[in-house]
Order: structure tokens, then sequence, then C-alpha cells
């Protein structure tokens, strides 16, 4: 008797696997009369897809790797003057820029890295739209300041320096910050320390009606990233990036034909 | 004659420039306004600014993104300008290829562009081409046409019948009037009753006339017979003799010469020129040539439907230039959804004209359509024009008003009905969310119940944010001085309250009024100038179409003309309200902005306190350029 379950249960498992079984046959078969080399060149394919992809991956990844330094700021700030004098020293008579310019540049280090300087025009209506593009590919931002007429463009500094900074993408990444302090062969021009310090005090201030500002019509809030720390005042040290402020002078001391005092941006620069 | 020429990428580097003789001011200035109120505004339709005392003529190569740009003092009227940008234009591209095709900035950095001998040779040749082309002088009589036709081939039979019997009658009468009168007078006379005749027909021109007279004279002096006296007896005569015969010059005694269809109607002209001057009229109109204008619409569809096919793998594959043809269907395409969208006729035609020539010339890359490509570039202009061009963030400048002891001034205008009083209120709301004191001035004197309303809104305002919180002080405030004073006077007195009162924010609420009545514009333009506040919002409604244009335009007309100061006062802002009445049609908001180029401050989207938004750009366009 203990053995007609036994028999019923291999019946059971035999039913099971018949069914299964001349699908499996049929396609041993199919395979057997196949010709050998249809089938390397079936695997081979498989094989080139599987690769492809992977490749792909890879490379797509690869895309997001953060391999440019943005020349960001305000419209009239020195950017283009200051791309021209870090590519190639020479001084070009520069107009407002409409399009982003691009090219490799070599760092000034020992080990020869490359990587591409963007500069981006600075005009009110076009920078959202070129940060927005090039964001994501950036491994440091150079946001250029002009030293000469910082009193009177503070607020509109730190709104660009604040919108830059709590960019959801831009908080993610945490590319390195270096402030040049650009127009210092103007005598009126500020130090970095004082800039610095101006700048600490207004985005402190802007943290406070940035957060009050209206939602956007279709329900979209502004950036929900909190600057610094809270409770205590706004310090560019409290910023998960690195920030570097520093004073350089596109335009050199000795006019159009001398060299730019773009020294300390061009250290700093080697050391990304 | 040029004060300058420069050349210059998109990116800001100037590639080569020419600075006239005698020409010290630096040109970057005007270029860059150039730039920043046309180029930047979506404006380059029409391709030539002034600024200051100069004229500035643009143009764009959007191959290699080159902009070219001539300027010249605004009094000249130099007619070679326009070509001369285009043949530079070439003659660069041309020269310069190698370098300009090379992607990245390098290229543009490192080389030099010594381009002064072209450009002086091409300018020697604009100006040579432009004295060419000067006056005629004008040809003496002799050498003239005219002179070589006697006076009695100019005159048809018919009108000289009459108007010989005319002057016949007035000689009789002039006769009997005396003998006083001279030859000269009685010639005169003949030959102004022959003018009074002949009018329609011939239109003797002055120099016939002039001949006539001569000649009469001299017949006279001879002796002769007056002509007139003679001729008249003989139509008189003739006309007993029975009607003659009618001879039609087209009527054709043989059907050969009814067969148009060789000369293809020259044949009436000859016909008809033997009474008329040999020179042929200028304002002529050519007869529209009915056949081939049908012939021509029967063959270019079937060319089309080839070209067509071939015109789409072209497109696909390969780079192809823009060029205006390509782009025209698309852009009508675009002209008309974005009109369906609510923007404004002549702002729609304008943005696409603007695109137009944003985009002539480029090279497309592989797999883009000429379609992606216009709605690419559409899209980035219409995203362009809604970003503000300064900084939009009302709580920081209130915070520096308070620095500086003194209340924050906004002025809020607009048409009847737009939502004046209610936006107000919801800008009231949110301001003393933020815990800022609020004055509202009641300058609507005129509309029944605007203060009324405007008291209960504080009533309300209050208790929802009821003064124990703020140190015992009501948060808001109502300044009223009841109805029929005069709006001005009212504003200035709350503006003096608040500063005394340490009031952070003075919100001005004025009367509604049509953009085309003047008595009333002139009163608001007073109140603005008079008080000068710091932010004039323009409030309009988000269903108002092509009016939008016309509301704008004469708000800021009336302003900068009642204005005494050089720097007037013009609108600052705009509010748009009623939002939420609208769907996907937001077209409303791009006119505005587009004709004042100041930003979208506030957006309503409700009637209650919370209803108050700001402007997300990329939504907006988003939503316009949904199909």
């Amino acid at each position: 008797m203990a053995t007609e379950p036994g028999i019923n249960m291999e019946a059971k498992i035999d039913a099971r696997e018949n069914p299964f079984e001349p699908y499996l046959d049929a396609l041993k078969k199919v395979l057997e009369d196949q010709d050998p080399i249809f089938m390397i060149g079936i695997v081979v394919s498989l094989a080139v897809v599987v690769i492809t992809v992977v490749f792909l991956k890879y490379i797509l990844s690869r895309k997001t790797v953060q391999s440019a330094v943005l020349l960001v700021g305000l419209c009239d700030s020195g950017k283009t003057l200051l791309f021209s004098r870090l590519l190639s020293g020479k001084f070009k008579k520069t107009q407002t820029s409409i399009t982003d310019s691009s090219a490799p540049y070599k760092a000034k280090n020992e080990r020869g890295s490359s990587w591409i300087l963007i500069d981006l025009p600075g005009h009110d209506s076009l920078r959202p739209q070129y940060v927005e593009k090039f964001k994501s590919a950036a491994r440091a931002m150079v946001f250029v300041v002009d030293s000469a007429i910082f009193q009177k463009e503070v607020r509109d500094v730190a709104e660009f320096l604040y919108f830059l900074l709590t960019d959801s993408v831009v908080s993610r990444n945490v590319p390195s910050l270096i402030v040049a302090c650009n127009k210092q062969d103007i005598t009126m021009a500020k130090s970095a320390k004082l800039i610095r310090q101006q700048l600490e005090k207004e985005m402190n201030t802007l943290r406070v009606t940035r957060s009050a500002a209206l939602s956007a019509q279709d329900g979209s809030a502004g950036a929900s990233v909190h600057l610094g720390k809270k409770g205590k005042d706004f310090e560019f040290s409290q910023l998960p990036m690195k920030v570097e402020f520093l004073e350089c002078s596109a335009r050199g001391s000795k006019g159009e034909d001398g060299e730019a005092d773009i020294a300390s941006l061009e250290k700093s620069l080697a050391k990304l | 004659m040029l004060d300058f020429f420069t050349i210059f990428s998109k990116g800001g580097i100037v590639l080569w420039c020419f600075q006239g003789t005698g020409v010290t001011e630096s040109f970057t200035g005007p270029v860059n306004a150039l730039i920043r109120s046309v180029i930047l505004q979506e404006r380059s339709g029409n391709n030539s600014y002034s600024h200051d005392a100069l004229s500035l003529k643009y143009k764009l190569d959007n191959e290699f993104e080159l902009v070219f740009v001539v300027g010249f003092q605004k009094i000249l009227t130099l007619t070679y300008v326009d070509k001369f940008i285009d043949d530079v234009q070439l003659h660069f591209r041309d020269r310069y290829k190698n370098e300009l095709e090379q992607k990245g900035a390098l290229a543009l950095l490192n080389s030099h562009f010594a381009f002064e001998d072209d450009f002086k040779m091409l300018l020697r040749e604009a100006e040579e081409s432009s004295k060419a082309r000067g006056p005629t002088s004008m040809r003496s009589f002799n050498a003239s046409l005219k002179s070589q036709k006697t006076v009695k081939s100019m005159i048809e039979t018919k009108g000289g019948d009459k108007g010989k019997e005319q002057g016949g009658k007035k000689n009789k009468n002039a006769k009997k009037e005396g003998k006083a009168i001279t030859t000269r007078e009685k010639a005169k006379a003949s030959t102004s009753a022959q003018k009074t005749e002949e009018n329609g027909n011939q239109g003797l021109t002055q120099e016939e006339i002039i001949q006539k007279k001569r000649e009469e004279f001299i017949r006279k002096r001879m002796g002769a017979p007056v002509e007139k006296p003679s001729k008249s007896p003989k139509p008189v005569k003739e006309k007993p003799k029975g009607k003659e015969k009618r001879v039609w010059t087209l009527g054709g005694s043989s059907t050969k010469e009814l067969d148009y269809s060789q000369s293809n109607g020259n044949g009436a002209h000859a016909a008809g020129d033997q009474g008329l001057d040999a020179q042929a009229d200028p304002g002529d109109l050519l007869a529209v040539d009915y056949e081939s204008i049908l012939f021509k619409m029967f063959l270019s569809p079937k060319k089309g439907a080839f070209g067509g096919m071939f015109g789409m793998l072209k497109g696909l594959v390969g780079s192809k230039s823009l060029s205006q043809e390509d782009m025209e269907p698309v852009l009508d395409k675009m002209r008309d959804h974005l009109i369906a969208k609510n923007v404004a006729a002549e702002i729609a035609s304008q943005l696409c004209d603007s695109v137009a020539k944003k985009l002539e010339g480029k090279v497309m890359g592989t797999f883009t359509t000429v379609a992606s490509t216009v709605k690419g570039a559409l899209q980035d202009s219409l995203v362009q024009i809604l970003q503000p061009k300064r900084r939009v963030d009302i709580l920081r400048d209130v915070l520096e008003a308070r620095s500086q002891r003194r209340p924050f001034v906004i002025t809020f205008c607009g048409v009847n009905g737009v939502g004046k009083s209610t936006n107000l209120a919801k800008i009231s709301f949110w301001l003393i969310e933020n815990g800022f004191t609020v004055l509202i001035a009641a300058c609507d004197t005129f509309r029944a119940g605007a203060v009324e309303q405007l008291r209960t809104h504080q009533r309300r305002l209050n208790s929802l944010h009821p003064p124990q919180d703020h140190g015992g002080r009501p948060i808001v405030q109502l300044y009223e001085k009841g109805y029929g004073k005069d709006a001005a006077g009212i504003a200035m007195e709350a503006i003096a309250y608040a500063r005394n009162q340490a009031f952070d924010v003075v919100l001005v609420d004025t009367a509604g009024r049509m953009q085309d009545n003047t008595p009333l514009m002139t009163a608001l333009a007073k109140l603005i100038a008079v008080n000068m506040p710091d932010l004039v919002l323009f409030v309009g409604e988000a269903l108002v179409g092509n009016e939008a244009v016309d509301q704008l335009v004469k708000f800021n007309q009336a302003l900068a003309d009642h204005s005494m100061s050089d720097k007037p006062r013009l609108i600052d802002g705009i509010v748009l309200t009623k939002f939420d009445t609208i769907d996907d049609k937001v077209g409303a908001a791009i006119s505005m902005t587009y004709i004042t180029g100041q930003p979208i401050v506030f957006v309503g989207t409700g009637q209650t306190y919370n209803d108050l938004r700001s402007l997300n750009a990329r939504a907006v366009v988003g939503a316009l350029m949904k199909a």
C-alpha cells in the first residue's frame, strides 16, 4: 500500500515532465538539425548584443562624468576675455556673448591634464538656459565677479550665486567653486576678502527671502536646498563643496598689450 | 563715412573691427546695446537699430555663428549699406572658411583676421556704385522725341473738332468784345479752351501748348487768316455731311487680325499707340497673364510631389543649410499655432520673422528635420523672452527699503475689471505672511464701492493676522480720503504717512481706465511722475488677446509723454491675472513681455488670498508649444 502513493507520485512526476518532454525533445532535434555554423552565428550575435549594451551603458555613464569647467558670472564681468586669456594669452576685444564657447584647456601642472573650458553667456535672459544645459557636466565652476562695480551689483551677484548653489544637480555633484574677483586693475576694485564678507551677508538674507518666495503657477516650488547650517549665519566654509576666492585681472595692469594677472587663477585651475 | 564695422562671433570674441577716421568713441557700447535690445529680445526681424546719434545695421551669419555690424551717423542716409554688408559677409566667409569651420573657439582665438585690404576695396566699390547712380541730367527739348512730332499728329480728330469749335466760338466772342485783345490773348483763350475740352483724351503737355502758341503767333505775324475761325465753320459744315461710318481699330475686316495667338496682345497696343505718346506710360499695368498662372499652378503640385519625396530624404541625411523657402511653411504653421494660443497676431509674426533670421543659413545635422529645428529655435526664443531681464525679488527689495528707512511703494495700474484690487489684497496677504507692515492707499476715488472693498480686505487681513502678534499694531492699514478727490494727492499723503509711521510697504490702488481715455491717462501719468513709486505694476488679464499690445503700448506712451524728467518711470513689471480661466492658451504672457520687455512678477490663479504665484517660464512655453 505504501508504494502505491509512491507509484502515483512517480506517475504524477512523469506526467508533469511529460508535457515538457516532447517540447524539449523537439527543441533538441531542431538544434541538432541546424548547421553548427549557424548555431555559432547565433551565439556570436547574442554576445555582440550583450557587449554593445554593456559598452553603451559605460559610455553613457561616462558622459555624466564631469569633464568641464564653466565660466559663469553676471553680464560684463569679463568672462569672455578671461576665456581668451586662459586659452591663448591674447587680448581680444569682446562683445556681449549670445552663445557659449568651449575649447579644450591644458592645465599648467605636472600631470598636464586637460579638460574643456566653457564660457557661458551672462545676460539675464540667457543664463538659466545655459546653466541648465551645462551644469551636469561641470567639475568646477569659475564664478567671475566684477570687483569694480560690486557694491552696486551685490544683490544680483548673490542671487545668481544662490541660484547656482541651491540647484539640485549642483548640490548633488558638488563641483568646486572658484570665485574670481576680476577687474582688479581698476583702482576702485574691492578685494577678495571684502567681496567674500559681503556675499556671505547677502546670502544670509537671501536664504530667508528665497524660501519665502512664491511657488510657480504649476505648483513646482523653488529649490528646497538649504545653504549652510540652520540657525547660524551663512559662511562659505559651511558648503559641501570647496570654495576659493581669488583676485585676477583679465585685462592686465599694462593695458591691452601686457600680460593678464591670472597667475593665481591658473594655479587654482591646475589644482583641479 | 562709416563710423565703424565689426565682425564678432556669437560667443563674444571680436574677430575684426574697423573704426572710421576721426571716430574716437569705442563702439562696444552701441553694439552691446544692439545685442541686448534687438537680438536678445527677439526683435531681429527688422535689421536696423538706432542708438543715440548712431544708426546700426547688422547681419547674422548662422552657419558660422558670426555677427556683422556696421554703424554710421543717423543723419546720413547711406544707400549702399545693406548690399555692402552682404558683400562683406560673403567675402569674409569665403576667405576664412577654413578657420571658421573648425569647431571650438581656439581657431577663432588664435587666428588673426587681416581683412583690412579686402574691406577697403569693398567699401570703395560700394561707394562708387552708389555715386554712379547719380541724378541724371535732364534732356534738352531737341533731344527728346517730342520735338520730332508735329502738333497735328498729336491731336485726335474728334476731340480736336470740339476744341476748335469752342475755340472758334470764344474767338468770335473775343472779336465782339473788342479788337484790343491781342493775338496772344486770343491764342491763350483758344488754347485754354482746348485744354479744358481735351482733358481726358490727350492731355496736351506744356511744351505742346507752347509749340502751338508759337505757331499761331508766327501765323498771325504773317497775316495769315486765323486758323480757328476758319476751322470752326468747317466742322459746322462737316456735320450736315451725315454720320460717318465708325471704324473700329480692332474691329477687323478680316478674321486674321483677331488671331492673337502670335502677338499675345501686342497688336492692340500698336494700334492705340498712334494717337498717344510713343513712350509707354510707366504706370501702365501689364495684362495679367491668366493662362500662365493657371499653367504654373497645375505644374507645381506635380513637381512638388517628386521634390517633396526627395526633399524629405535629403532633409534627413546629410548637412543641409536652411533657407527662407524651407522654413516658410513651418513658420506659417507655427504662426497660426501661436495665434490660436492667444498670442497677439503682430507679436506672433514678429517672433516668426526673428526666428527665421536666426536660423537662416544654419546647417542642420543629420536626422533633424526643418520642422524640429524651427520648433526648437522657437521654443528657445520663447523661453528667452519670458526670462526676466533683471532680478525679480520683491522681498529682498522691501528689506533694502526698510534698511534705508523708507517705505517700498508699489502702484497698480490697468484697464477696468482686470483684478487690480483683488490682486492687491493677495499681494498684501503674502507680504504680511512674511512679516511686513502694509499700508493700502485707496487712490481709486471713482468706482463705487472701491474704498469699501479695500476696507473689507483690510479687516479680513487683520483678522487673519491679529495685531496682538505684531506688537499691538494692526499689520494692514487703509489710507483713504473718500471719493472724488485727486488720486495723486492722496498717494503723496499716503506715502508721507507711511514714512512717518514706519510702514514697510505702500500699495497704491488706482482706478481702472481705458488706454485711449486721454484725461485719465494723463492723471495716471501725473500720479506716477509725482510720487516716483519703486515699482509700477501693470495688471493685465490672461484672457486678453490682441488688445494687450494696444493697452501696454498706450500706457507706456502716456507715462513717457507726461513725465517731466529725462528718464521717465515706465511700467516695471506685469501682474498676469485670471490665469486659472485659461487652460493652455497662455499666449497673453508672451505678448505682454515681448511688448514691454519687463518680467511677469506675479500670476493670479484664483480669487482667494492664497492664489498668487510666480511665473515658471518653461512650463508656460511647454503649454504654448503643446499641440
